[in-house]
């Protein structure tokens, strides 16, 4: 274990945040604005999908269809949330249900065999991870749009009175929130296991949606919370692949089993300690 | 975070949400090159186990187990009625999170739980041993006290939640998933560890077989049916006595109709969050015993299924109403009975019935939003009309 072991787990963590952080900058513009959107989870598998599928005819044609379901998919959350007045958590399971579904079936029909494709540079992703937060800081702080999708999300009431629609800065956030997440999900297929497999978002979404409340609803706290819960993603991965054995009180420490768990309890016990100390979007809290 | 729960509700609305799921899905299958109608056939059949004629395939693998009662295969339904048992206690476990205004997403963990504890207990007289042996306990002792073990380790798990909810403020649908995820991998963990099944030819996850003290057998031979269905059946009814009939019930539904107000009113609503959740923990716990106790007679990797997500629909499906929730975890049996031997009778993937269920979940949840905010009084009264 010496340097290059390090090296592996910061280039190894820095890419395993690059998934949440993407997702999670799509977190924070749909809750700043005022909509929960634990359909991050079904986005980012949409978009792995769709990413692939089409990657398989053209790299350009699986980046545009990404972001076209991306944000066709963050409509539909927007429209049953907003136009159809329907819970939001309610929402956001039914799309991951029906995504997962979905998606299962056609990989089961389109390809069988698991195909895969060349796809796209990983260093893309994680340069796009890397300026997607100080672009959103930019555009929440000092554009007319980001200002009225915080008003929106912080007082729809106030924001109607001072004629702010709250319908389409939530729209515009909810689909780019959509774009966010399939944009992760495209990563995990196309730039880094370069296939498809069914449920491969294994609570990325959630993890993200965690690292947005760590993050303090601040897109740089955000990819901060990302970081994080990327460092414990890799530390696994890299416990694993040096097949480090740690056997300590008749507990095998190291086992995979037990390693999978380390990046669901440490999100668990950021929420735990955050928390409390930490305020969403009064729209978000707003019983509806 | 209020969800409509009249139970007379509009049945037809279910029914219509169920009709467009299965025309949107026939449509889905016409596109991919099935024919819908073909499709349907066999997954009515797999779920009534009646068959219709003459086969449609030649192979009828799966439905042919057991014997034929003229055209009809008791084995068959049997499957259907022993798939709705977990899905009836996933539902009731949901729908009384919602009932207090919590979505238990945690269903899965807490029936993996619930079914490694059943699988340990369940092992008491049993161990190390590589054939199935009678065990030191008597039936009547053994097979409680196993479904205790479940009930109780879903009951801490779900309990923890609530917890984490009630006194840290973490929300329950981000808790219960990293939850889902830590259970299943220590699951694993003890039946690759632990409790390794000590056959020197496994090389899976799963722990040794239970003492016979503590199976349950089938109803109908070689069949999944056990009397599990029944209790299910009694956990609905409880759990609407629960909610209509005592006190505890009555708090757990003004806790749902709106946190703040149940306050002022003097409940002590961490209380009763903590305490739903390790109720509706110990429902899901019960459900990964029953099927340790009655399929598997072990813990295996992945015997918790998918049913703590289907759990979902069943409970919003069923309006949150116990008997309701009888309906619709009798729905959703017969969708995924039905949809196994569809797979097998014209290789359309099972999984299709997932994407039914999506649609279903989302037909019906515009629905309820709606009659909501149209009269939010009748809502708030709705309680005590129906005690």
């Amino acid at each position: 274990m010496g340097n290059g072991w390090l090296m592996a787990l910061v280039t190894s963590t820095l890419f395993n945040a690059t998934p949440l952080a993407l997702a999670a900058m799509g977190g924070v513009l749909s809750e700043r604005a005022g909509v929960v959107n634990i359909a991050l989870e079904g986005f980012i598998l949409l978009g792995a999908f769709v990413g692939f599928y089409f990657g398989l005819h053209s790299v350009f044609m699986g980046v545009l269809a990404v972001v076209v379901a991306g944000a066709l998919f963050g409509l539909l959350h927007a429209f049953f949330t907003q136009k159809a007045r329907m819970n939001p958590v309610v929402s956001g399971l039914g799309l991951n249900l029906l995504i997962a579904g979905a998606t299962r079936y056609l990989a089961l029909r389109l390809f069988p065999q698991g195909d895969h494709i060349a796809g796209l540079s990983p260093n893309l992703f994680l340069s796009l991870a890397a300026v997607l937060p100080f672009l959103l800081v930019f555009t929440l702080q000092q554009t007319k749009f980001g200002l009225r999708l915080r008003a929106v999300g912080e007082n729809p009431e106030s924001a109607r009175m001072a004629g702010i629609s709250p319908i389409l800065p939530r729209y515009m956030a909810v689909m780019l929130s959509g774009i966010c997440a399939s944009i992760a999900g495209a990563y995990l297929s196309m730039a880094d296991a370069h296939t498809f497999t069914s449920d491969m978002s294994a609570g990325k979404g959630y993890v993200a949606l965690a690292a947005v409340i760590f993050g303090k609803w601040n897109p740089l706290g955000a990819a901060g919370g990302a970081l994080f819960f990327g460092f414990f993603y890799a530390l696994q991965t890299q416990l694993q692949i040096n097949q480090y054995h740690l056997n300590w009180l008749g507990v095998e420490w190291t086992s995979p089993f037990l390693l999978d768990c380390l990046p669901y309890v440490m999100t668990l016990l950021a929420l735990v300690s955050v928390i409390g100390r930490a305020t969403p979007p009064a729209a978000l809290s707003q019983e509806e | 975070m209020k969800l409509s729960l009249n139970s007379q509700s509009n049945l037809f609305r279910a029914v219509l949400s169920i009709l467009a799921g299965f025309i949107i899905v026939g449509v889905l299958l016409k596109m991919s090159g099935y024919s819908p109608l073909q499709c349907y056939q066999a997954l009515a059949e797999g779920a009534t186990g009646i068959r219709s004629g003459k086969p449609i395939n030649l192979s009828d693998r799966g439905f042919y187990i057991g014997s034929w009662q003229g055209n009809f295969s008791p084995y068959t339904f049997a499957q259907t009625l022993a798939t709705i048992t977990p899905l009836l206690f996933c539902g009731l476990a949901i729908a009384l999170g919602l009932r207090a205004g919590l979505f238990n997403i945690g269903a899965l963990g807490q029936m993996t739980l619930g079914a490694m504890t059943a699988a340990f207990v369940g092992a008491i007289g049993a161990n190390g041993s590589l054939k199935p042996v009678a065990g030191s306990l008597p039936h009547w002792a053994h097979v409680p006290l196993t479904l205790l073990a479940g009930a109780v380790a879903g009951g801490l798990w779900g309990a923890l939640a609530g917890y984490l909810k009630a006194k840290r403020g973490v929300h329950e649908v981000l808790s219960t998933i990293m939850l889902n995820y830590i259970a299943i991998n220590l699951a694993n963990y003890l039946a690759m560890h632990n409790l390794k099944d000590p056959n020197p030819s496994n090389m899976a996850a799963q722990t040794g077989l239970i003492a016979k003290s503590a199976w349950l057998t089938p109803i109908v031979a070689q069949s999944s049916l056990t009397v599990g269905l029944l209790l299910a059946v009694a956990a609905a009814v409880g759990v609407a006595f629960l909610l209509w009939r005592t006190a505890l019930g009555y708090e757990i539904r003004a806790v749902g109709l709106g946190a703040e107000a149940a306050r002022t009113a003097g409940i002590p609503v961490s209380k009763i969050l903590i305490k739903t959740m390790a109720m509706s923990g110990a429902l899901a716990g019960v459900a990964g015993a029953l099927e340790v106790m009655g399929i598997h007679h072990r813990f295996v990797q992945g015997t918790a299924g998918d049913y703590g997500f289907d759990g979902i629909a069943v409970a919003l499906l069923g309006g949150s109403h116990p008997f309701g929730i009888v309906l619709s975890a009798s729905f959703f049996g017969a969708l995924g009975n039905g949809a196994n031997f569809m797979q097998i009778q014209t290789d359309v993937p099972k999984t299709i019935a997932v994407v039914v269920q999506a649609i279903i979940v989302l037909l019906v949840g515009l629905r309820f939003r709606r009659a909501e905010s149209k009269k939010p009084l009748v809502l708030a009264e709705e309680g005590w009309k129906d005690g």
